[in-house]
């Protein structure tokens, strides 16, 4: 009786056919959806601009600017550029896990301690630890050298933090807490009985480690190399101080030379483009995470005792937290005494730039708390609709949010900078367009906090409330509100905590007399006057630290 | 209870405070906005006391600098004491970056002022129509050369391309004195200087492809990628590593010599290529120009006229050891005259019109 | 009065095969239980959501009170409709203590009313004590009181009941079902109750809807459903039939283990199957009978034993626990059932 009834082959389903049939699916799940769905809708929108624009600009740039960029670059800095991301995601791995497996499944000594060591880098921006190790190390000026220098009598060789292996080094110190958290989740999570069935089966402990124990974290660790990958894609500052050349600091190279932006948009474009392919992965090893998940019947597997092992093991994880965190933050320290204690640096310190230290201090702080904000509100809509509307134009959308991910600063600078310039004169210039890069850059994380605190309550809450007198909309402000609430804060902190680093975008799109603590300690380092960097640097590191501890303390193990 | 019901209420607020934001964006310019007051209310007063313009320049002055930051913000902090009522906004960059926003900004003009460290980048933007003409009082005074015939720029500074050495580390007997030196294999991985994206180096590029040709001047920076240069992003870097023993030698501006030396390091200094035949010594002028559209045409012009002023040259002469344009105005003491040198002499107008040639050169060998 | 009359509602989902609701029918009277009863899938919660205003109906009306609540144009939301659930995983708000819960739908009434209301619903389902507990600190049959106190609270015109005891386990669902049932007629609530569990239907319903495939196969007293069962699937469903193939002749049917004197409306020579059920059949051991016990299995009180027919057909019946009888054991099975057995033609 009604045509449409009958099944049809998918190809013979036309697209307007599949949009009135998802439409029809809102309309008729209840009254809001059409709004949600337009609002989540207008959020994708937003996000997506900026990505479609570049790639636009990209396709369009004429074939000359392509055929130069193919025949002298574009291989040498896909090779660059990948290279450093194989090799620093490997080692984050490795470190990454190692560290999970001490401190989760073994007697290492102070492991409690070690677990605040272990996640405490993510506070600090990899091109500030880049600065420190930069001034320790580099090859007969250095201050290591120096220091074995005088002591020894005669020059001696120490490795270079400069090129590719400085650049990995560093952006491996720097990123192996993405991998040791999310690690460290799994092995927590894993069941005793795993490795027990493997043990009754003949499998001997160090075999059972590697054929079941590895295999079934494998969602944790790829979730984590994935999210290091897209890092180093993005990472501007380390590699560009430590002068190794990726599609980041050469997109930000041709910025800042010739006077021709279809050169930059190429590059852009082949950067999206590479990382959406591991967004993708990304997002698909999101769903197959799940497997690592608690079931009730969990009991956690047993410590493994180290014996000998134990005092080797306490100084690799020693050496870890001493280059990842007690050197940057003690180097950064004693230069923040020099320069307090020198009047004359001092004086230069709290006057610089346009309009002085606090104000950059509070630059930083109301631009970050601002994009935090924002993130989070525009999540919401978004998480609801995907989460309480699960369809095809839902998922899509959500997927769409992720796309900040893909989008290096770099990129979403030169983005803004065209787009706002021609679209939205009055908005360029202002340090609003600073925010609308880490809103358009840090979305997803807040999504995703969204959504995950969405699905931890039930659609029913919402609907016993519509059922005892409240319309959607109070629904959602009196039940699901106060409880996604904690859930909201996280993700806002997590956003607060990456804008607060972020380099590139800040130096490409801020109006002239607008400086952020980031951009001040580049600024000033980049000058080579780090003495004078260090006070800046230090309370950036601070100032993260607290978002991050925040964020610790909402794990089991951090509390 | 009360505890979701106090966050319920702090969300609301909250949503409400992100709503208004958009409308007020600019908190932190609130100072801007109660300085501009006085402008819009005070417009007899101001028309009558056109005379004295000097007096009653105020608002935002934006400044895009070439100079990097300390470099700069003495001539800024001067000023300021004499026109306190100005709120000078700074965005300094390399030169490049800089001339990039200014044709970006062109319907949508931020800026009041350019400086920059070499006349390329000012000639190329100049013949853009980037700039509006202003020709302070003292053009007159200062060598017809560096005066725009359009009065679109005008010249302030000038610096010396030179070479720095470590003297621990450089025997007087073995000291390059030419450029070309610098590509003896003697020296290999012993030399430090400033990579693509510096503008002294970019316009030294620009100006040997004028005299020599784009062959030799490939030859010679193939030579320095080959003997192991060490490109830093900027000149601190190399006088420091200079400085520190790092490096035997530097290719550097003549003032970050002195700038080293002040710090007490062991370093000399040479003035290369005036033998016969020789290029000659390569000199970069550092100019300012008035933005087309600018906002504060007076604060703007108020400051070209203090940076040609004998005040202002005499901050770039006694801070910073650079060769003032204005006659009459002393060296710093221990800055070799340029008169007693031979200088290369670069015609700007023709090699601005060749700037995207550079980088090709520069992009081609991979310049870092 | 009607409390809820429910006229040709359908509802279809994208992804669905068949409509989830279809052509549905149905009013209850004030005070009355009526139990929607069927398979998973089978449409009874969709029903209920519908009902709720949770979903919105493709086809069909929906009256409350004699007041429309859906139609062609219009569509209440279920803020308006007046109306108390209580939700399968209960959905206590897990930020509000126990008194907040139940006083979630009072609001807008005078805080003396609402505080007489609670205290009166506290008493009513025994929780006076735990009124500052929060829902995590509840037991499962406490949460289970809490739910319906919060939906009785406001005195709605109709209460919607969705599987409501599915979370707890046996001897607390036992309970429950008891104290339930005494409390909603105590207060003379009109109720729709969805389950899956036709014991928990034909105990709790005052009238029965079963439910498949989204269409309403039957609507009666339990008892009417039970024994006169409509349809072949409410037979099967609500005493777990198996079904014996007979033909129709004068006086009775004529089965494999008999014949069953009764009388039927149809045609002599009709084939027919019959809805046996476990205590519809009688055995006793025959080396020359007409089937053999092919399992045993103990349930305490009774042994169940499972008997294969020489058709093959595999029919159920059961013997006190004393007598014990070997598998293989070859036996006479016959009808027994006393009353009359249900009949449908067979299809096909």
């Amino acid at each position: 009786m009604n045509r449409s009834d009958a099944p049809m082959p998918p190809a013979l389903v036309s697209p307007w056919q599949r949009l009135r049939a998802a439409s029809n699916r809102l309309t008729t799940r209840s009254a809001s959806p059409v709004l949600l769905a337009g609002l989540a809708g207008l959020v994708a929108l937003f996000l997506a601009v900026p990505v479609v624009y570049i790639f636009l600009r990209a396709v369009g740039a004429d074939a000359e600017a392509w055929q130069r960029l193919l025949q002298v670059r574009l291989w040498k800095l896909l090779g660059n550029t990948l290279l450093l991301m194989l090799a620093v995601t490997g080692g984050a791995l490795v470190i990454g896990a190692s560290m999970a497996w001490l401190t989760e499944r073994s007697d290492l000594p102070g492991r409690k301690y070690f677990r605040w060591m272990f996640a405490l880098p993510l506070a600090i921006p990899a091109y500030i630890g880049g600065i420190v190790h930069l001034a320790l190390l580099r090859p007969r000026g250095g201050m290591l050298p120096r220091l074995l220098e005088n002591l020894l009598g005669q020059p001696v060789y120490t490795p270079s933090p400069l090129g590719f292996w400085g650049a990995a080094f560093i952006l491996i110190l720097f990123t192996f807490p993405y991998v040791y958290l999310l690690s460290g989740a799994a092995f927590r999570s894993q069941h005793a009985s795993l490795e027990e069935a493997a043990r009754m089966l003949g499998y001997r402990p160090l075999r059972t480690f590697f054929s079941v124990t590895l295999p079934a974290m494998r969602p944790g660790l790829l979730a984590g190399a994935l999210l290091v990958a897209l890092d180093i894609l993005a990472e501007y500052g380390t590699v560009a101080l430590l002068r190794y050349e990726t599609f980041s600091s050469a997109i930000f190279v041709q910025l800042s030379g010739r006077y021709d932006r279809s050169a930059a948009a190429v590059l852009s474009g082949v950067l999206v483009g590479l990382a959406v392919i591991i967004l993708w992965a990304e997002l698909h090893s999101q769903g197959q995470a799940r497997f690592t998940q608690m079931e009730s019947s969990w009991r956690p597997a047993p410590i493994v005792r180290l014996g000998k092992w134990r005092i080797p093991a306490l100084l690799v994880a020693a050496g870890v937290t001493f280059t990842s965190l007690l050197v940057p933050v003690g180097v950064l320290t004693t230069w923040s005494i020099q320069a307090v204690l020198d009047p004359e640096t001092l004086r230069s310190v709290l006057h610089s730039g346009s309009m002085g230290f606090s104000n950059f201090a509070w630059n930083s702080l109301w631009t970050s708390f601002l994009a935090a904000l924002l993130a989070i509100t525009l999540s919401v809509p978004v998480a609801l609709f995907s989460v309480r509307h699960p369809s095809r134009v839902s998922r899509l959308i959500a997927r769409v949010c992720q796309v900040g991910y893909a989008i290096p600063g770099v990129v979403i600078a030169l983005s803004l900078v065209l787009l706002v310039n021609r679209a939205l004169p009055f908005l360029y210039a202002t340090p609003l367009i600073v925010v609308i890069a880490y809103v358009l850059r840090h979305v997803p994380q807040a999504v995703r906090a969204s959504e995950a605190a969405l699905n931890q309550v039930s659609a029913t809450l919402e609907e016993a409330a519509r059922v005892s007198g409240r319309t959607a909309v109070q629904a959602f402000v009196q039940v699901t509100f106060p409880l996604i609430l904690p859930g909201l804060l996280a993700g806002g902190a997590l956003v607060f905590l990456t804008s607060l680093k972020e380099l590139p975008a800040t130096l490409l799109l801020r109006p002239a007399g607008f400086d952020t603590l980031a951009v001040r300690v580049w600024v000033w380092a980049n000058d080579g006057f780090y003495v004078q960097a260090a006070p800046a640097a230090l309370l950036l590191v601070l100032i993260s630290a607290v978002p991050l501890s925040f964020l610790l303390r909402r794990e089991q193990i951090f509390k | 209870m009360s505890f979701y019901r106090l966050t319920s209420l702090l969300f609301i607020l909250v949503l409400l405070l992100t709503a208004c934001t958009p409308a007020s964006p600019v908190t932190p310019e609130v100072p801007t906005a109660a300085a501009k007051l006085p402008d819009s209310t005070d417009v007899p007063t101001d028309v009558a006391a056109t005379e004295t313009v000097d007096q009653t320049i105020s608002g935002k002055l934006v400044i895009y600098s070439g100079r990097s930051e300390p470099l700069i913000q003495p001539v800024i902090d001067a000023f300021k004491a004499e026109h306190p009522e100005v709120e000078v906004l700074l965005k300094a960059g390399s030169n490049s970056e800089i001339a990039n926003a200014l044709i970006e900004e062109q319907a949508n003009t931020q800026a009041d002022l350019f400086i920059t460290t070499e006349l390329f980048t000012v000639q190329s933007l100049s013949q853009q129509g980037i700039f509006q003409p202003y020709r302070p009082a003292a053009a007159d005074l200062l060598p017809p050369e560096f005066v725009d015939p359009n009065n679109n720029w005008i010249g302030l500074t000038l610096r010396a391309r030179v070479i720095m050495y470590n003297t621990d580390l450089v025997a007087p007997e073995d000291l390059p004195t030419s450029i070309f030196d610098l590509t003896d294999p003697k020296w290999k991985g012993k030399i430090a200087a400033a990579g693509s994206t510096n503008g002294s180096m970019q316009a030294q590029i620009a100006a040997m492809r004028q005299l020599l040709g784009e062959e030799e001047t490939e030859a010679w920076l193939q030579g320095l990628l080959d003997n192991e240069v060490t490109f830093f992003g900027g000149h601190t870097d190399v006088r420091k590593a200079v400085g520190a023993g790092e490096f035997a030698l530097g290719l550097v501006n003549h003032y970050y010599y002195h700038l080293q030396l002040d710090e007490g390091s062991k370093v000399g200094v040479i003035y290369p290529d005036q033998g016969d035949g020789q290029l000659g010594l390569i000199t970069n002028a550092t100019a300012v120009a008035v933005v087309k559209g600018a906002q504060n045409v007076p604060a703007a012009q108020a400051f070209v006229d203090f940076l040609v002023s004998e005040q202002g040259q005499k901050i770039f002469a006694e801070q910073n050891y650079e060769y003032p344009l204005l006659p009459g105005v002393p060296l710093r003491e221990g800055v070799q005259p340029l008169e007693s040198f031979r200088l290369a002499e670069v015609n700007i107008a023709e090699a601005a019109l060749d700037s995207d040639a550079t980088f090709d050169l520069m992009e081609k060998l991979e310049l870092p | 009065m009607i409390a809820l009359d429910v006229r040709h509602l359908s509802k279809r989902f994208h992804s669905g095969q068949y409509p989830a609701v279809n052509n549905v029918s149905f009013s209850m009277q004030q005070g009355e239980i009526l139990v929607l009863v069927g398979p998973s899938g089978c449409g009874k919660t969709t029903t209920l959501r519908l009902i709720a205003g949770l979903e919105r109906p493709d086809s069909g009306e929906i009256y409350l009170d004699g007041q429309v609540a859906a139609s062609r144009e219009v569509f209440l939301p279920p803020e308006q409709r007046g109306i108390g659930m209580v939700f399968q995983d209960h959905a206590l708000f897990p930020h509000l203590n126990v008194y907040d819960n139940i006083a979630f739908g009072l609001r807008g009434r005078p805080s003396v009313e609402i505080r007489q209301t609670v205290h009166e619903l506290l008493d009513m389902v025994g929780l006076e004590p735990l009124v500052k507990r929060f829902p995590h600190a509840l037991s499962g049959g406490e949460r289970q009181r809490v739910a319906l106190a919060r939906a009785l609270a406001p005195h709605p015109v109709l209460v919607l009941m969705d599987e409501p005891f599915s979370s707890l386990d046996t001897d607390l669902r036992l309970e429950m079902r008891e104290q339930v049932r005494s409390l909603l007629k105590a207060m003379n609530a009109s109720v729709v109750f969805v389950t899956h569990d036709q014991e928990e239907a034909l105990y709790m319903g005052d009238r029965l809807a079963v439910f498949q495939q989204g269409q309403l196969e039957q609507l009666g007293t339990p008892e009417q459903v039970f024994q006169n069962s409509a349809t072949r699937f409410v037979a099967e469903f609500m005493g777990n039939s198996a079904f014996l193939s007979g033909e129709v002749i004068p006086g009775g049917i004529r089965t494999e283990v008999g014949l069953v004197s009764q009388p039927v409306d149809l045609p002599t020579g009709s084939r027919v199957e019959l809805a046996v059920r476990v205590d519809d059949l009688d055995f006793y051991p025959d080396p020359t009978g007409n089937a053999v016990i092919v399992e045993r299995i103990f349930r305490g009180v009774q042994n169940v034993y499972r008997l294969r027919l020489d058709s093959g057909l595999t029919l159920q019946a059961f013997k006190e626990h004393i007598t014990m009888l070997p598998v293989g054991q070859r036996i006479q099975a016959k009808l027994n059932p006393g009353h009359p057995l249900n009949v449908f033609l067979t299809s096909h």
